[in-house]
């Protein structure tokens, strides 16, 4: 039995690709025929198909009690987008609002936040590979530091809703986990040139093996954008390039032991309106060590470490930030019905902010250095209560340096009454800690302090109820349809000074709920043509408690859409032409008002032969300009074209 | 500050849709192109690949038991694997089986609600049955020539092969105990690939 799972080679190397192929299918509640046939297989190889993972439960996910929709690799192929935020796109349970080349809100179940209240999209927890990238400074995202070879993708997997039990805090309103291939399904070279009116992209990769256990990839890339218009119509001067270069490492040890190290590094300059251009760069590495322990229990280790540098050059604002985290799992099976997943981690963030400072307005902060220990530790177990029902119940604490330790439960049940239906039900809490940003700013308007963090600035909350339903219908269309209401406590609001009036404070003083569904299905018209669809609803209903100023409004919660939608096809019009195309439409926004719209994105890929792709790519194809998003600084998306070349060598 | 009217954004967003109408047909003419090219076809692999891999087992372990010599009464009879009560599998065993067969016996999927001591199965597969516990199905085939494979959500011991997924990987465990009751015997090369066998005590 031994020899069976060690051995291993080109045979096992194509399996782990296969397997890979056929789990995202099958993950995705996808209609596709598994790429390779299992039946040409021998009895060994069979056993090797890895068909789940016992880590942190993601081959559960179409069993999942949870709103999680799977993008797979394939489907990102076929988008041809290429930058990550639109990539996101394809989910249809996130809000995705571009607002300059780099520049992107994205949220889920609403709350994008409101630039005029300072208030960023700050309740996604967003992983690569495990890595959190989501910036501890004020708990939002900088989209532009992020990026992911597309055909390295393996697959994203987004949840709607809090998954703070396993996930952690900041997962409050949805957590985007990007999975990246294993470098063994990487291997051998690909040159990837792009060329288009808006964007052009340049890509060069290797994959390559060390021995018969250990196979690794190097890559490079660059990706251009050219300056937006601005909502008045006028050139931003905007344009953003940004080069990247990175390596993955993957050894399997045997016994059960196997290790990942991957790293990347990438300088991006952003122009600016006036003055030298900004700069934001990033390094990462992390190293991932999982041992077998037994045949129900795994051990997994882990531990990254990123530097992210960003600043202004026109007025030397910015910061450096640097982040240590290690993390133990294990997960192990006790008796016949409960599945345990427990671990524990800490990270250590430090940065060293560089305020802005102007004539009219300053930026600053007290301290401006500083180093924070954030620690967690979870534990969860999924209890068969008989062959059809699961009851998973979970808790993570989190200690972090503002707000101390926060508790976040998570019970989730699921049934299933026949193997093509699930229906799950699940009651989570999670929270948003404080960050320096709602502690340590001060805002000048001029010499007058006009803000000031709040030490007792508090957690928001989030309670949700979730349930859902998802099943297979026939045998060529899959649907999942979930409903949950959130109830919110605690949100940020600003507030007065008790008599000066000025400063003015953070305060947490906004509260509601927010009701909303999400569903998306696909359908296999024939083995040629697919057929998908995604549409979401939400209901927000927030009030200011009776303290609260008011200040700003309950729009400083977010301006978002209460409906979106897409329908997309997947055509294989023979098979060398793939035809991709999706038509969706995001509602109007009501505060700052922007009006929907519907816009149309086309792909029209021919595989010229084993080694050459040739693809045309259209996004936003039907008008010359939509605007997605309204502030200062939010430009007009303009129609894309371009061209793009796939060779493998 | 006046809340936005749900209502009033619900109107104005209906007549957007309108407005846009005409383009939405683009769309329709792209598919409408792609009808033309989309061939119906059953058979689709709606099947987890956990199943996938199970119902691949399924025939491919055939070559590797001996059923004994009364078996088949023609050489162009079909091989039969059934699928008793609850099926996992779709249309997935079907196309994996279609133009294979063992020796001269092309393999047939069969399904039933309950599993009967004339059955006329080789194979079965067993995961959940409507009306009849794992252990009476079971007991209605005992003695009988058949290969009795227990799927890995099931737990019961009387299986002759029961799936297991170890490692995120679909392996299984054998009883040839089980086996010898049933009158057929299981090649060690089967037998070296299990991760447990069961001898008869």
């Amino acid at each position: 039995m031994n020899a069976v799972t060690h051995r291993s080679g080109l045979a096992a190397s194509i399996l782990l690709a296969l397997s890979i192929q056929v789990a995202q299918a099958a993950q995705a509640g996808d209609m596709a025929v598994p790429a390779t046939d299992l039946g040409s297989l021998s009895l060994e190889d069979l056993g090797k198909v890895v068909v789940s993972s016992v880590a942190k439960k993601p081959e559960a996910l179409s069993e999942a009690p949870a709103a999680v929709y799977v993008i797979s690799h394939d489907d990102v192929m076929r988008s041809g987008a290429r930058n990550l935020p639109d990539i996101l796109r394809l989910a249809p349970n996130l809000e995705i609002f571009q607002t300059s080349p780099s520049g992107y809100t994205i949220t889920a179940r609403g709350f994008s936040g409101n630039n005029f209240a300072q208030n960023f999209p700050n309740k996604l927890l967003v992983l690569i590979d495990g890595r959190s990238v989501y910036s501890p400074i004020f708990s939002g995202m900088y989209w532009d530091d992020q990026f992911v070879l597309p055909q390295n993708i393996e697959r994203v997997e987004v949840i709607s809703g809090p998954g703070g039990a396993l996930w952690g805090a900041n997962a409050v309103n949805g957590v985007i986990n990007i999975i990246t291939r294993a470098s063994a399904d990487t291997q051998g070279g690909l040159l990837s040139l792009s060329a288009g009116n808006l964007e052009s992209s340049a890509a060069v990769q290797y994959g390559g093996t060390l021995g018969p256990h250990a196979h690794y990839r190097v890559y490079a890339s660059e990706i251009r954008r050219r300056a937006f218009d601005d909502s008045a119509g006028q050139d931003a001067h905007d344009g953003w390039r940004k080069p990247q270069a990175g390596f993955r490492l993957d050894w399997d040890a045997g016994d059960g032991d196997a290790l990942m190290l991957q790293g990347d590094l990438h300088d991006g300059r952003q122009d600016q309106p006036a003055g030298p251009e900004a700069r934001s760069s990033e390094g990462d590495l992390l190293a991932r060590w999982q041992h077998a322990l037994s045949e129900t229990s795994s051990l997994q280790l882990q531990t990254y470490y990123d530097h992210v540098y960003r600043r202004n050059q026109g007025d030397g604002s910015g910061f450096k930030l640097d982040t240590w985290d290690i993390e133990a799992q294990h997960n192990l099976a006790l008796g016949e019905r409960n599945q345990l997943v427990w671990g524990v981690g800490d990270r250590i963030y430090r940065y060293d902010i560089k305020p802005r400072i102007g004539v009219d307005s300053s930026l600053l902060w007290d301290p401006t250095r500083n180093t924070q220990n954030l620690a967690n530790a979870f534990v969860q177990d999924q209890i068969a209560l008989d062959a059809r029902t699961q009851l998973t119940l979970g808790l993570k604490a989190e200690d972090d340096p503002y707000s101390g330790v926060s508790l976040m439960p998570n019970a989730r049940l699921s049934w299933q009454p026949t193997r093509n239906v699930l229906l799950w039900a699940a009651a989570s809490r999670a929270v948003r800690t404080p960050t320096p940003f709602d502690e340590d700013v001060i805002e000048k308007q001029g010499a007058v302090t006009f803000l000031a963090g709040n030490p007792d600035f508090r957690r928001e909350k989030l309670t949700a109820y979730e349930t859902g339903w998802r099943a297979q219908v026939a045998t060529r269309a899959t649907v999942s349809v979930s409903v949950y209401y959130n109830v919110y406590d605690d949100l940020r609001t600003v507030e007065f000074a008790p008599v000066t009036v000025l400063p003015l404070t953070w305060g947490n003083n906004m509260q509601g709920h927010t009701l909303g569904l999400e569903a998306w299905g696909s359908y296999a018209v024939s083995e040629r043509w697919q057929l998908g669809a995604g549409f979401t609803t939400r209901r927000q209903h927030l009030r200011f408690k009776p303290d609260g100023s008011g200040l700003l409004g309950l729009a400083q919660a977010g301006d978002d859409p209460d409906r979106q939608g897409f329908v997309r096809s997947t055509v294989n019009l023979s098979d060398r032409w793939t035809l991709y195309t999706e038509l969706r439409g995001v509602g109007p926004l009501p505060d700052p008002k922007v009006p929907g719209y519907v816009e149309l994105d086309a792909r029209l890929g021919w595989l010229v032969n084993d080694k050459l792709e040739l693809s045309l790519s259209g996004f936003n194809l039907l008008r010359s300009w939509h605007q997605e998003y309204v502030f200062p600084g939010s430009d007009r998306i303009g129609r894309s074209v371009s061209l793009d070349a796939r060779v493998n060598f | 500050m006046p809340k936005p009217s749900r209502r009033a954004t619900f109107r104005s967003a209906s007549l957007r849709t309108r407005a846009v109408a005409p383009r939405a047909c683009l769309l329709a003419l792209l598919l409408a192109c792609a009808t033309g090219q989309a061939r119906a076809r059953a058979g689709q692999a709606d099947v987890s690949l956990e199943y996938a891999v199970k119902a691949t087992y399924l025939y491919k372990l055939a070559p590797f038991v001996n059923w004994p010599p009364t078996t088949f009464t023609a050489a162009n009879e079909p091989f039969h694997i059934c699928v008793a009560g609850d099926d996992p599998f779709g249309r997935y065993l079907e196309k994996a089986v279609a133009g294979r067969s063992l020796g001269t016996h092309p393999f047939e999927v069969r399904r039933m609600d309950s599993l009967t001591p004339d059955a006329a199965c080789q194979i079965v597969f067993i995961s959940h049955l409507p009306s009849q516990s794992v252990r009476q199905a079971l007991d209605a085939v005992s003695g009988r020539p058949v290969l009795t494979v227990l799927d890995s959500t099931t737990d019961n011991p009387g299986g002759i092969v029961q799936f297991v997924i170890e490692r995120g990987r679909v392996r299984f465990v054998i009883d040839t105990a089980q086996a010898a009751r049933n009158h057929i015997s299981i090649s060690s090369k089967l037998l070296n690939l299990a991760l447990t066998v069961r001898q008869p005590t």
